[in-house]
């Protein structure tokens, strides 16, 4: 430490939406902490890969690049003549090491925190270094946890947009569900003998302790998902007669001499919403006539058909209508086949 | 024989049959992606029906119950591979057979 008196700042950064509101705000900060005295605003980059590794060229130069940035915007935000007692320091730390999770981060900056003396770490609210997995422990809880006297802050700018969380509260519901699930199906497998029940217990409770949180995407409601069962019961024969009808053809195109194919790709804007509903809706696309999904991106399906005939009763949208009969009920099959809402991308001629 | 016997015998026999076109269109069709066709439905059908004549053949509710799990399993997770396959094949930029490229 030089002056002891001097007040430190850390920000960590990365390539962000809002990593230039945050300096911003830093620098904002820092100008009016300056009037009292001194002030160094440590801005950091951390490196993700070692400085010896193949690929760390290139992500030091991006980093060097970056801190290059900073330094303008906080020229330009100071106004151009920075106050005197206001230092910038940058710097690429963590190149020493791998680093993997927020955890390793968070080693990284209070380590460097502990050699400066920073009295206040200020985060860019969309910084996620080694990743924003549902699992991991978010940096900003690591940072909190350390026995550090440092003030954590994360930076008072506008999130483009929040991300979804997969870790939720759970609720009683929820516990229910997962539990219930989790009993029943152990014990369909089961021999039913006493000491059964007991294991199956023991078992579905770990099921729901460890799972429940990230069980569902949105809360359970039992109404709901009973109806979805009835539905789905009444969807599996209509299912299971496609399957039939489309082996039957798959049977006739593979056996005939000749080999009648047509194949071809096209694009199927389906009106289907939600994962469930979208998963349900590609994989019975795949088990009925001559038509396979090859990829899916939000509602827009790829659809590999195998004759024109399979091609014409994909854009009948008959199964897509079956799939929103089950997941939404029955108002919604009134909404108009793909031909007729135009969302069959121009292939209607099959 | 027994009429469940004959159903069994069937579905057995169907199985058989379905799984055999499954084979044989993986050999006679002409690329990654029609041959997936083959393999998710011909083979799911196939397999299916065999489950559903073990099913029957096994009697016991319990037995029955898990090869109905067996058969839910394999409308979940055949389609799902069968997609996997065709969107590995996109992705390394394959393009899809045509009947042009049969001049």
């Amino acid at each position: 430490m030089t002056t002891s008196d001097a007040f430190r700042l850390l920000v960590p950064v990365a390539d962000s939406v809002s990593v230039r509101n945050t300096v911003a705000h830093v620098v904002d900060m820092a100008t009016n902490a300056a009037e009292d005295r001194p002030v160094e605003l440590h801005v950091v980059d951390v490196a993700s890969t070692r400085a010896v590794d193949p690929d760390a060229i290139e992500e030091l130069a991006a980093a060097s690049d970056l801190l290059a940035r900073v330094e303008a915007w906080v020229a330009e935000d100071a106004g151009g003549e920075p106050p005197a007692n206001l230092k910038l320091v940058t710097d690429v730390i963590g190149a020493a090491r791998y680093l993997f999770s927020p955890g390793d981060y968070a080693d990284v900056l209070l380590e460097y925190a502990d050699e400066q003396g920073i009295d206040r770490i200020v985060l860019d609210p969309e910084y996620n270094p080694g990743g924003a997995a549902p699992m991991l422990r978010p940096l900003t809880i690591e940072l909190a946890l350390a026995d550090y006297e440092i003030e954590i802050e994360e930076a008072p700018v506008a999130r483009r947009a929040q991300r979804t969380v997969l870790v939720r509260a759970a609720s009683l519901p929820k516990y229910l569900a997962v539990f219930g699930a989790s009993y029943l199906f152990y014990m369909l497998l089961s021999s039913w003998k006493p000491i059964d029940f007991g294991t199956g217990l023991l078992t579905a409770t770990l099921v729901t302790v460890l799972l429940a949180p990230v069980a569902f995407s949105e809360q359970p409601s039992f109404a709901r998902i009973g109806k979805q069962t009835v539905r789905m019961l009444v969807y599996t024969p209509y299912l299971l007669k496609e399957i039939a009808v489309a082996n039957l053809q798959i049977a006739y195109v593979v056996l005939h001499p000749a080999l009648p194919i047509d194949p071809e790709v096209v694009e199927l804007q389906a009106a289907v919403w939600g994962d469930a509903a979208v998963t349900t809706l590609a994989n019975s696309i795949t088990l009925t006539p001559g038509t396979l999904t090859v990829s899916v991106t939000d509602r827009a399906f790829t659809i590999h058909s195998l004759t024109a005939g399979a091609r014409a009763d994909l854009f009948d949208g008959g199964l897509e209508r079956a799939v929103r009969f089950v997941f939404y009920g029955r108002e919604s099959m009134a909404i108009a086949t793909p031909r007729e809402r135009g969302d069959d991308g121009g292939n209607s001629d099959g | 024989m027994t009429p469940v016997e004959w159903a069994i015998v069937a579905l057995a026999a169907l199985g058989a049959f379905f799984s055999g076109v499954a084979a044989i269109g993986i050999i006679r069709l002409p690329d990654v992606y029609t041959r997936a066709h083959a393999a998710s439905k011909s083979d799911t059908l196939g397999a299916v029906l065999t489950i559903a004549a073990a099913a029957l053949a096994l009697e016991t509710g319990l037995s029955t119950a898990k090869a109905v799990f067996l058969l839910v399993f394999m409308f979940l997770t055949n389609p799902t591979a069968a997609h996997a396959v065709a969107r590995a094949a996109k992705d390394q930029g394959i393009e899809p057979w045509t009947t042009e490229n049969d001049q």
